[in-house]
């Protein structure tokens, strides 16, 4: 992929240059910080913002899409909010400020910014790879996030939520969260935004997920119609552990959010589901792999997706089986509900299986809501619209469904809801 | 399994003898010098007696495949051709125009009948309408000869070598040669059409129903000749034809370049059927020789209510790198893909298709079975797109692997576009090993074990087979079961 670096800097990748040098002598972290971050802007410098010519963003070209970068703006109004489910312990970073205080029992909590100061921080900055503009960018202007580690044997009685509210102007997060053998946790990663001129969020997590451990992670994104949300989720699972992971998109005009996994220990596994709701003029972006390293683990990953207006969406999911990872079961499914004809979707499950006592399959679909069950429900004297609602929620709720978790569930379904009521 | 004795020497037979197509033919050729050059594209257009126009389109093309890049997107991995390293044209000398088969050097027609080609066969056949199949015969670069010819004729099907089409209908392939596949298509394709030394060409006329089978075999047999043959296949409105494609190519040491191109046209309720078992050369156990197949194959249905369906059989080439695509244009037109991809041994295959739905009311149907065996790689990768104005676009597509061993793999690389609501895609596919269930079945009643497996595989690749034309079918049983032997053990 030479080709298309001789190509001048749009004005996006220039106001990131800018506000690079700008910023650098007040991001937080020096010595070996700041020389991962000089690696970190040089990279994204040498190749630009991906292109439809990097294979991992071959639906979206940031390069393209990201068309201005709004001024870092330290002053920005942002006020934390209500939990999404009462009696959640919560932990906020507001306007990019984290506050780890109030840390309920068993949890180990610092901010990042302080990892970054001490320079703890410097090993977990450099990208996962050159296609990684996601980790670039995050990494060269990262200025805070929470450092989380839940103890061995311990179990949170709460869900714990990881409230993140921006105002407007940029922020760049990261959070690092280890889970001790055999622990439980349900927590909540809440991307909210007050602005209304567009902000810019980069955010990455790094989970931990320890033998034995069983967490379930709820990533609900729900930014202002301006905003751009570039996030990252990177998790290891050790043996016999349990990961849930539920994603939920329903803002941002510019939406892309990674999911990579490696499974790395036997008897473990992983579930992915994701609800994504789509309408407006947005492009999001929900993109997954994940390695299945080690014999004996299972993985099932369901995608919902419903497109209105003139919204574009995006599915990549990739599963790997390594040549060791024998008896591996693996599944993925993709349903996508198009509903305008100026809407669109793109999809491109994958499979790459190296080992050959395997099960997997993936499967994926594109269509528009059944005309039949419509007339069912509008013969019963239903109106079409609330009709189609009816529809439409019965298709994601299926997945929300999963959550036990009756005030979870119901939590999720209100934010779904929501959505639906303006949008459909 | 207990390695006996016998077994032992049953495997080292089999290996010896694994690639039955591998033998050379002492025959007198003229090639052109290695190289590539405007002077090889002037000597390759002067040897043929193509009028002007064809030379400069195959200039303009070279010209083009200059400034191109060689794409790196496919999983495949090899080491970088030298394009100067090659011939680009490679004649039979005997070839002074045989007027009927029996013309023809004894030595080409021994090669045919140790490949099998059923040429004699057809004649005495010929009386038995049904089974007719009419035979052009590529050797390395130039047709050989083309059987039937007279009685095709009758029916108003031009069925003949694409050089000879150029200066008898040059009207008719001017107007359509380039037109699916453009000579600004892709590396492979612009090669193709700055040096490509022949091919067949097919025209059946408005109304006409092919009365047989049309069928091509190409065989490479020249060291260092890279094979370019170019297809072009047009059916008017209301015209069916079906044609076959069958390839082998001798072993050899070196690794042999075959970049070809097909271009399919439909019209209005036309339908073609395209068929393809290729067996060349896919090198040795260490992976050493085979044949590098780098095919453009595209067929566009051009009209309302036409139909283009390609099936393959794919068990030879080191490398293949091919991708069978429907463009579907005509409002109800319909597009099919049937695949088996069998790898073994070092084998690299990256294929699939693409369906891009333009017109309304369009359908598609993608049935892929790839199974890969030794230390081979299998790729599918497939597109398939509905425009915004593909109102109630259609398809379904599914990809099944098998693989056999586990040093191998398998991939599956879809992409699935759609941008309109009325569109109803459904994509599924599934990776998994031999049930042992079956094998012990199998087994238990006596059946050695490759048998069983050859069985099998036979059963998961059995909705492809059924669409191969009779005589094709049972060819390519005997082919899957012959590329899988050695991958026991």
């Amino acid at each position: 992929m030479t080709a298309h670096t001789a190509s001048p800097m749009t004005a996006a990748e220039t106001a990131l240059m800018d506000a690079y040098t700008q910023q650098l002598g007040d991001l937080p972290g020096d010595g070996a910080v700041l020389s991962a971050r000089d690696t970190l802007i040089s990279e994204l410098k040498a190749s630009g913002l991906p292109t439809r010519r990097v294979e991992a963003w071959h639906y979206t070209d940031l390069r393209a899409l990201l068309r201005s970068i709004p001024a870092f703006d330290a002053t920005a109004f942002a006020r934390g909010v209500e939990p999404l489910v009462a009696g959640s312990a919560v932990l906020r970073v507001v306007g990019g400020h984290a506050d780890g205080s109030n840390a309920p029992e068993g949890l180990t909590v610092t901010t990042y910014a302080q990892s970054l100061l001490s320079g703890t921080a410097a090993g977990d900055l450099a990208a996962r790879g050159n296609d990684d503009a996601i980790g670039q960018l995050n990494g060269s202007f990262v200025r805070d996030g929470l450092e989380i580690s839940l103890a061995d044997d311990s179990a949170l009685a709460q869900p714990l939520e990881l409230q993140i509210v921006q105002g407007a102007g940029q922020s760049h997060l990261r959070f690092p969260v280890t889970f001790g053998m055999r622990s439980r946790a349900t927590v909540i990663e809440r991307h909210l935004s007050q602005s209304e001129t567009g902000a810019l969020v980069s955010s990455v997590s790094d989970l931990i997920i320890e033998d034995g451990a069983d967490v379930t992670w709820i990533l609900v994104q729900e930014q202002g119609a301006a905003d751009t949300h570039l996030g990252q989720l990177n998790f290891e699972l050790g043996a016999d552990a349990q990961f849930r992971l539920f994603v939920i998109n329903a803002g941002g005009k510019l939406v892309r959010q990674e999911v990579h996994g490696v499974v790395n220990g036997e008897g473990s596994d992983f579930k992915l589901r994701a609800v994504n709701l789509m309408g407006g003029e947005s492009h999001t972006d929900l993109t997954f792999t994940l390695g299945h390293d080690v014999p004996n683990t299972t993985s099932t990953e369901i995608i919902r997706n419903v497109v209105f207006d003139r919204a574009r969406g995006v599915f990549q999911g990739q599963i790997r089986v390594a040549q060791d990872a024998q008896k591996t079961d693996a599944k993925m499914a993709c349903n996508t509900l198009l509903l305008s004809d100026e809407a669109d979707f793109s999809a491109k499950p994958e499979l790459e299986i190296f080992a050959d006592d395997v099960q997997c399959g993936h499967g994926a679909t594109v269509i528009d809501l059944n005309p039949t069950h419509l007339y069912y429900l509008q013969a019963r004297g239903i109106p079409e619209k609330r009709a189609r609602q009816m529809l439409i929620n019965a298709f994601v709720d299926e997945v929300v469904e999963e959550l036990e978790d009756e005030a979870l569930v119901a939590a999720l379904e209100g934010i779904i809801e929501g959505w639906l009521d303006s949008h459909a | 399994m207990a390695a006996v004795q016998e077994t032992i020497d049953q495997v080292r037979l089999i290996d010896v003898d694994q690639y039955k197509y591998g033998f050379e033919s002492a025959i007198e050729m003229d090639k052109a010098p290695k190289g590539l050059s405007e002077e090889i594209i002037r000597f390759i257009s002067a040897k043929k007696q193509e009028p002007d126009w064809m030379l400069e389109w195959r200039l303009d093309a070279y010209k083009r495949w200059l400034t191109m890049e060689e794409p790196s997107w496919a999983r495949v991995d090899y080491p970088k051709i030298d394009f100067n390293d090659l011939h680009y044209y490679a004649a039979p000398k005997s070839q002074s125009g045989p007027k009927s088969i029996d013309e023809v050097d004894p030595e080409i027609l021994k090669i045919y009948e140790k490949l099998g080609i059923p040429l004699r066969e057809q004649e005495i056949l010929a009386g038995v309408k049904t089974s007719k199949i009419a035979v052009d015969a590529v050797f390395d670069s130039v047709s050989v000869v083309t059987t039937f010819k007279e009685e095709l004729k009758k029916a108003g099907v031009i069925f003949m070598s694409i050089s000879e089409a150029i200066r008898e209908y040059p009207d008719l392939v001017r107007q359509y040669l380039g037109s699916v596949v453009p000579t600004t298509d892709n590396y492979y394709a612009t090669l193709n059409s700055a040096v490509f030394t022949d091919g067949s060409f097919v025209f059946v006329p408005k109304g006409v129903r092919c009365p047989m089978e049309l069928s091509t075999y190409f065989r490479i047999n020249e060291k260092n000749t890279g094979q370019f043959e170019r297809t072009l296949i047009i059916a008017e409105e209301g015209a069916y034809v079906s044609y076959l494609e069958g390839c082998t190519a001798p072993q050899r040491d070196e690794n042999q370049l075959h970049a070809a191109v097909v271009e399919l046209v439909a019209l209005d309720d036309a339908e073609i059927k395209y068929s393809t078992v290729q067996n060349w050369y896919p090198g040795d156990k260490e992976g050493k020789g085979g044949i590098y197949n780098f095919v453009t194959k595209r067929g566009d249905c051009r009209g309302h209510r036409s139909k283009i369906s390609w099936t393959q059989v794919e068990t030879g080439s080191a490398i293949t790198w091919k991708y069978p695509s429907c463009i579907l244009r005509g409002d109800d037109s319909r597009g099919e893909f049937y695949s088996i991809a069998v790898s073994n041994g070092h084998q690299q295959i990256d294929s699939g298709t693409k369906m891009i739905h333009l017109g309304k009311n369009t359908s598609s149907r993608i049935i892929s079975k790839g199974i890969a065996a030794g230390v081979s790689q299998n790729t599918y990768r497939g597109q398939v797109s509905a425009h915004r104005k593909a109102t109630n676009a259609r398809n379904f597509t599914q990809c099944d692997s098998l693989l056999i061993g586990d040093r191998c793999g398998a991939h599956t690389v879809p992409y699935i576009e759609a941008k309109n609501a009325t569109a109803q895609f459904e994509h599924e596919a599934t990776t998994s090993k031999i049930s042992e269930d079956q094998l012990f079945y199998c087994l238990q009643r006596g059946i050695p074990e490759e048998a069983a497996i050859a069985l099998i595989v036979n059963g998961f690749v059995k909705e492809v087979i059924q669409e191969l034309p009779m005589e094709f079918a049972v060819e390519a049983q005997k082919l899957i079961g012959i590329s899988l032997e050695g991958s026991v053990g």
